[in-house]
């Protein structure tokens, strides 16, 4: 069905639908390579690290950070913007380009979806553990309560992003669930003993009716049209944190469409970084081709002019405003203390996609790797310099302060690589790190299987 | 039912069928209970009873699992026998004095439950009317101080009371027997009781001698008053009357002599900006006073003399009196003309004073007032000042006996001089070899250690005392608590080894009744003073009584200053100072505002409170000019070696605007140990730098020439709450000269218009508000520690005060602006756009437009803004906490709730004022902030009225929510409604200058509602639309104008 001579195919390597079952459930059903265990130890290590940071910061008070009575965000906000936007891509790859019908997505959506649930828990652990009491963390949510009329402020952005982020997450644990499902019943059909039990725990009866993938189409087209505007509603909410306050450097109204195309160019960031990784580790280049970094190169060339142009904006307007506290905040992002993370924000977003132009450098992939891990660490420092650069220094003199982390932030923040990295292990060594039945929809008609003997 | 004598109704009577199926059913239609659980699965069968059986065993359940989350269980013991006045809940206000100081300010002392919470000025009383300074309102917290002594000690060992008086009676009178010295060696003491009863003492020991001793000595006033005017005292200086105010080195705003008098004196002459007094304040590092003043020139100490000179001459030569040689002055000379000639100007009616500890300085100053006509206006040598008593010259000869083995006995009340006297080592060991040495100290003192005994005194909270603070001013202290340890009252104790079998309570009493005809003395006791008008006076101070004139009757000067001959051996003396010492690094001693002379140095909310100028706390420093640090390669934060005097010390620096050039500062009163909880020393916070005094010329000199000071290794960051010291070219801040302001009044109002999108609110009751007059505001820091002490604001250490994280409710933002001086150094036109970051070199982050030069950093003006919650009409903070912990009242009020408060900053964010304070950690009991917040004796002073606010919640400013539901209360309960001035948050109610007025803006008449119509009122901040309830009215600067100078 998808095939054409003038078309490059999503799979190479002439492979038959049995040579995919067998390649995408090898790992799951041979032992873990040593690759994968020094991985895994290693993600644990930095996620014990970081669960006890998080402990140590709950049981002495948020003072163990390195904020301050000006700067009341830093780290913390900053990583949970910076992980939200991480999972933007797997919304993307799974809602909008499936509406799209964008096929190139089969390769890599499960991964780029299992990403964005474990970014989503990642972000999640930073708005509740900055909180000073973190114990008494579900009054943010509307609950009847006995305390007369008492409930939680519709007007507060914070509240908002409780709604988004939890409906997020809840939209896109299902979605990825859903789309596994088939999978897992292949799983579960090829294994034996215990494990057979749980996949067939795991996989609800699925029995490959045709009454059964009827539902599953349904249900997938139904699941991609709820998660469509929440790729552009979380990231829109995450940014009026910033944009419907007062302070110089977040009150700004371009904020909804500058974080949500900053989010979806971190996140094509990462989903690059860890695809790159996974097909070569997991001999899946036949799977994950040249094609599918290409077009994701593109995207991120794309987003990254749009965040550019956004900086670009966000000056102009400070100046034409002639508002003089909006132009020091941007001034002081240039040539203040912290110079040094607005020229990396700079260099990293901007400049360095741009060489994606470049079909060498979009068809390389570990000069795409590079600009990859460059693009994720930009999109860090522009959080940190919305958030830091703008609160250190806002309207009073007198207040102005300099901030600088702690070990216990930097502890947190390694922890959560350490657990989105273990979530990511297991989900590897686990599931199907790739749709078996969605990359098979995009192959020939089997009957066309060996190209080489059929001519056209 | 038939054999009913009574029925109801004739149904009853007939007991037809229905009626008695009716009657069977308690409700005459039933509920359809059936009915309505009907549905076709099931059918509800239950009874009445089966609905109680459920429900009984719903709400035990819930009873029992809501049983199982622990609620503390505190006991509360009631009173047995009531006592007489004290309803819990209900404070008690008694009249008092304040001890803090030798100043004599009268207080009110709030008690609850027997305890004392907090303390204010007495708004009666002559000396301070209501205000209060920071020392003032931080003695109280001493009172609950883990260093005091709990019991008499002899050596470290305690002591049963009786058995010491054994003791020290029989070493008193073999001391006396062999005609030795026994000495009591105190600070001033202007007690007339106090004096009485050392009389007592020397009656039963005739070789008893009195020393009083000043750490920070005003002697040389003492001594050149005597040579001038033939009257050993300190004048009655009279701010408020002189136009022209001429200070050299006198913090008479911050720590000289009196300063909440004076404050009070000197805003009285200058809120009403029109004809306002011009200041004019010469000195070496950037003083309180001096970043008030109007003009402020930097000189070097030595340059003092000269600079003083010129000034006599210039006025010498304008009332043909002779002139004295002077050498010419280096530097901005039409200064001194100008001063000249605005001191002419005003004659009688202007006032130069020094702070100087040089006999000939004070000889010279005398010399400038008496030509200016202002003895007899302005100072006032008949309402004397006896706020400091001590005598130079009699304390040196005292250590000279001691260290001759002249002096038998030496009882050390008041005074610590083997802490503060320049030479201690040698004080120390002439100590050693008097025979018997006590103590009569409150808390742990160093010449406590040093002494045999000690008989801890009562805190002054526990005493019973008396004061002259000024001539025929008299004051009470009364106890306002029982005493918390072992302890005696000092004046007691004299008494019981004189032999004297009476409590110190009955001598004042007897002492008083015998002075004074007609004495009411519990009425007195209540009224707290009394001015001698009123009756005869106390023994002591007959000869005071003859003269005790009104002021305004002194019209004919005091006699003329002596012979000129002696005016030209001053002239030489300070010739020869300026010329021995011109090159040399000279080092300038002073006292901080908070920390003082360092007598409450373990008291936290003191170490705490930033100086106002360079907004450090929890040490002291060199500060240098920034000239003087790039010379030397000196940097903020770098330990330096510094020697002078008697001491070789590191200390941390830092680079100070306005110090003058080629001169140091550091402030005595630090390098005492912290204690803990245990009341045991802790850190040793700061340098002892007493050493580098000197004794020169017959008094004690705070200035030492010829230091050395090199960069040591290490470095060493000062806790500042204030971290950039410009004004970035904002408006918040609002200054200008006197004739702008008159050629133009509308100078501060800026025309703003803000779109809202909120509705406006409506305020129909109350709409607090606040005014804040910057122009009588002074930084002297004294509402700081009051709210600290209302608001249980926790101390929070110099460790967390270098992380931003004090939690201070009160603040005063302080600004430097750069003076412009123009070409033949005279003018100081002040430029409000003239700005930059204070480090001159590499950062240069401002949009500064000009380069500026490291000279132009000594000529700076300073700006103080007090900054609270301005609790805006649309404040940022509500709109965007998630769970409503911040919320607005009906009556303007921004509250906090802080049950409710999660902890999520974004409050703290938004706020563009930044006043808003976070609990990082729990701030009480936590041993990591070891201070009184976590020991049960520092709780006492725990405000019951505010709650103490737990770890990870947001605080701030609540403009004293508790004392105006307190005002409402009482207005309610009689019958009338609030009035004017019934509510005053704290920080109003001690401000020296009166610079707050709080107050219902809806009231028409209120001071706050006229306040906010006035010409020079402005919101900060303004223009972003928060709409806050707090008004500033512009600073209006005095300076010379340009008609002036030419």
């Amino acid at each position: 069905m998808y095939e054409s001579p003038i078309r490059e195919p999503l799979v190479t390597g002439g492979k038959t639908y049995h040579n995919i079952t067998d390649d995408i459930c090898r790992p799951i059903e041979n032992k873990p390579s040593t690759q994968w265990r020094v991985g895994f130890t290693i993600s644990a290590i930095l996620a014990a690290i970081g669960v006890y940071s998080i402990a140590y910061t709950s049981f002495k008070g948020i003072g163990v950070w390195g904020i301050n009575k000006t700067v009341g965000w830093a780290w913390d906000i900053t990583n949970f913007v910076w992980w939200i936007g991480i999972g933007h891509a797997g919304t993307l790859i799974s809602a909008i380009l499936l509406l799209f019908r964008q096929k190139w997505r089969t390769g890599v959506n499960r991964s780029a979806e299992a990403m964005t649930i474990f970014a989503v828990v990642c972000a999640g652990l930073f708005p509740i553990f900055h909180m000073g009491r973190v114990w008494l963390a579900y009054f943010v949510l509307p609950l009847p309560n006995a305390f007369g009329s008492l409930w939680v402020n519709f007007n507060s952005p914070l509240l908002w992003d409780v709604f988004a982020i939890s409906t997020y997450f809840s939209v896109s644990l299902l979605f990825w669930y859903i789309g596994l499902i088939p999978d897992i019943a292949t799983v579960r059909d090829r294994a034996t003993g215990k494990a057979r039990k749980v996949y067939a725990f795991l996989a609800v009866g699925w029995n490959g009716s045709t009454r059964n993938w009827a539902r599953y189409e349904l249900v997938c087209l139904i699941l991609a049209g709820i998660s469509t505007p929440l790729v552009l509603s979380v990231h829109t909410i995450v940014s009026m944190d910033f944009a419907t306050s007062v302070v110089p450097g977040w009150h700004t109204t371009i904020f909804p469409p500058y974080f949500v195309a900053g989010a979806i160019f971190s996140g094509f960031g990462m989903v690059l970084t860890l695809l790159l990784v996974a097909r070569k580790v997991m001999n899946y280049e036949n799977y994950i081709t040249i094609g599918h970094i290409e077009a994701m190169c593109k995207v991120i060339m794309l987003t990254g002019s749009m965040v550019g142009l956004a900086y670009i904006t966000e000056f102009f307007v400070a100046w034409y405003s002639g508002v003089q506290y909006e132009q020091y905040a941007f001034l002081n992002r240039m040539t203040g203390p912290y110079w040094w993370a607005y020229w990396s924000m700079m260099t990293c977003n901007v400049i360095a996609p741009q060489v994606f132009w470049n079909k060498w450098a979009r068809t390389t992939p570990w000069f795409v790797f590079l600009i990859a891990a460059v693009v994720n660490v930009g999109m860090w420092f522009e959080r940190f310099v919305i958030i830091v650069t703008s609160l250190h220094r806002d309207y009073l003199p007198s207040s102005w302060i300099d901030y600088s982390p702690t070990i216990t932030e930097i502890g947190i923040y390694a922890g959560t690589f350490g657990i989105f990295f273990t979530l990511y292990f297991l989900f590897s060594k686990y599931l199907p790190v790739i749709a078996i039945s969605e990359v098979k929809s995009v192959m020939p008609a089997p009957e066309r299987h060996n190209k080489e003997v059929v001519a056209h | 039912m038939s054999n009913n004598q009574y029925w109801k109704g004739l149904e009853e009577l007939n007991n037809s069928p229905e009626f008695l199926q009716r009657k069977s059913n308690e409700f005459m239609e039933g509920i359809p209970m059936n009915e309505a659980f009907k549905e076709e699965t099931y059918e509800l069968s239950s009874t009445r009873r089966d609905f109680l059986k459920y429900f009984g065993f719903t709400v035990s359940s819930a009873a029992i699992l809501a049983a199982c989350n622990k609620a503390p269980i505190r006991n509360v013991i009631p009173y047995t026998f009531k006592p007489a006045d004290v309803v819990p809940g209900v404070a008690n206000w008694y009249s008092s004095t304040c001890n803090a100081c030798g100043a004599g300010c009268g207080t009110i002392v709030k008690v609850r439950e027997g305890r004392p919470v907090k303390i204010e000025g007495n708004p009666d009383h002559k000396m301070n009317n209501g205000a209060l300074c920071a020392v003032g309102h931080a003695e109280l917290l001493s009172l609950y101080d883990k260093a005091r002594y709990e019991g008499p000690l002899k050596g470290t060992e305690s002591i049963a009371i009786t058995d010491l008086d054994k003791e020290i009676t029989k070493t008193l009178d073999e001391v006396n027997a062999a005609g030795n010295g026994i000495v009591v060696l105190s600070s001033s003491i202007n007690s007339p009781s106090t004096l009485a009863a050392i009389r007592e003492f020397a009656k039963k020991y005739p070789t008893t001698k009195h020393v009083q001793y000043e750490e920070f000595s005003s002697y040389a006033i003492i001594a050149a008053n005597e040579k001038s005017f033939g009257k050993a005292v300190i004048p009655g200086y009279r701010f408020d009357r002189a136009k022209v105010i001429v200070s050299f080195g006198a913090d008479f705003l911050g720590t000289w002599i009196s300063p909440v008098q004076f404050t009070q004196q000197y805003t009285a002459g200058r809120k009403a900006v029109n004809g306002m007094s011009r200041h004019i304040q010469f000195e070496t590092n950037l003083s309180l006073t001096g970043s008030n003043a109007d003009v402020r020139i930097p000189i070097t100490p030595s340059q003092e003399g000269v600079y003083l000179l010129n000034l006599y001459n210039k006025i010498a030569a304008s009332t043909g009196a002779p002139t004295l040689a002077a050498a010419a002055i280096e530097g901005p000379v039409n200064m001194v003309e100008n001063t000249a000639k605005e001191l002419l100007a005003n004659k009688g009616k202007s006032l130069v004073v020094s702070g100087s500890n040089d006999i000939d300085v004070q000889l010279l100053v005398n010399a400038i007032n008496s030509a200016l006509g202002n003895v007899g206006s302005t100072i006032d040598l008949n309402n004397y000042s006896k706020q400091k008593m001590s005598n130079d010259a009699e304390m040196e000869q005292f250590v000279s006996d001691l260290n001759d083995g002249k002096i038998g006995a030496v009882i050390v009340y008041g005074a610590n001089p083997s802490y503060n006297y320049y030479n201690a080592e040698k004080f120390k060991a002439g100590l050693k070899k008097a025979k018997l040495a006590i103590s009569l100290a409150t808390a742990h003192d160093e010449t406590a250690m040093d002494c045999g005994y000690v008989m801890p005194d009562h805190h002054s909270f526990e005493s019973w005392n008396d004061h002259e603070a000024m001539a025929g001013q008299y004051s009470l202290t009364q106890p306002t608590i029982h005493p918390i340890f072992n302890t005696r009252q000092a004046q007691e104790s004299l008494l019981v080894w004189a032999g004297v079998a009476k409590d110190y309570y009955s001598f004042i009493k007897e002492n008083w009744a015998a002075n004074v005809k007609d004495l009411n003395f519990n009425a007195l006791v209540e009224k707290g003073f009394m001015d001698s008008g009123s009756a005869s006076v106390v023994e002591d101070l007959k000869p005071t009584t003859k003269d005790a004139v009104k002021i305004a009757a002194v019209t004919s000067v005091a006699p003329a200053v002596e012979a000129k001959a002696d005016l030209n051996t001053v002239a030489a003396n300070l010739a020869k100072v300026d010329a021995d010492n011109k090159g040399k690094l000279q080092v300038v001693l002073y006292k901080k505002v908070g920390v003082r002379e360092g007598r409450l140095s373990n008291n936290p909310w003191l170490q705490e409170l930033p100086d106002p100028i360079s907004k450090v706390t929890w040490d002291n420093y060199v500060a240098s000019s920034i000239v003087f640090a790039s010379k030397n390669n000196l940097e903020d934060g770098n330990l330096v070696s510094l020697k002078a005097g008697n001491v070789a010390t590191e200390i941390a620096f830092l680079r100070q605007p306005g110090q003058a050039n080629n001169t140091v500062s550091i402030a005595v009163g630090y390098g005492r140990p912290r204690f803990d909880k245990e009341g045991v020393a802790a850190e040793v916070v700061g340098k002892n730098v007493y050493g580098m005094v000197t004794f020169a010329n017959g008094s004690f000199s705070y200035t030492s020439y010829g230091a050395s000071i090199e960069k040591a290794k290490g470095s060493y960051t000062l806790a500042q709450t204030q971290t950039h010291h410009t004004l970035e070219g904002r408006d918040h801040y609002r200054s200008t000269s006197l004739s702008k302001f008159t050629a133009n009044p509308k100078t501060f109002q800026k025309q703003v218009e803000v779109i809202s999108l909120w509705e406006d609110r409506d305020y129909r009751g109350h709409k607090w508000v606040m005014a804040v007059d910057l122009n009588a505001c002074t930084g002297c820091g004294s509402c700081v520690v009051a709210c600290n002490n209302e608001n249980n604001v926790p101390v929070v250490g110099r460790d967390q005060v270098m992380r931003g994280r004090e939690m201070h409710w009160m603040r005063i933002d302080r600004y430097f602006t750069f003076n412009e001086f123009t070409q033949d150094g005279s003018a100081d036109r002040y430029r409000a756009d003239f700005y930059k970051d204070l480090k001159v070199d590499s950062n240069n982050d401002g949009d500064a437009n000009e380069k500026i030069t490291e000279e132009a950093f000594e000529n700076v003006s300073v700006g103080f803004q007090p900054m609270m919650c301005q609790h805006c009409g649309h404040a940022p903070c509500e709109s965007v906490c998630p769970v409503l912990a911040t919320t607005h009242s009906g009556e303007g009020l921004n509250q906090m709730t802080y049950n409710r408060c999660i902890g999520t900053k974004y409050c703290a964010n938004n706020c563009p004022y930044k006043v808003r304070r976070f609990n990082w950690y729990r701030f009480n009991d936590n041993d990591n902030f070891d201070f009184h917040f976590n020991n049960d004796l520092g709780k006492m002073v725990i405000n019951p009225d505010v709650t103490v606010r737990t770890r990870g919640v947001m605080e701030k400013c609540s403009f004293c929510i508790q004392r105006i539901q307190d005002a409402k209360l009482l207005a309610k309960r009689e019958n009338r409604g609030m009035a004017d001035g019934d509510v005053k948050t704290a920080c109003q109610q001690t401000c020296p200058s009166g610079a707050i007025v709080f107050g219902d803006v809806n009231d028409v008449n209120s001071d706050v509602h006229k306040l906010f119509n006035n010409e020079r009122s402005y919101h900060v901040l303004e223009d972003i639309g928060v709409q806050p309830s707090v008004k500033y009215m512009g600073k209006v600067r005095n300076t010379f104008d340009e008609k002036q100078n030419s």
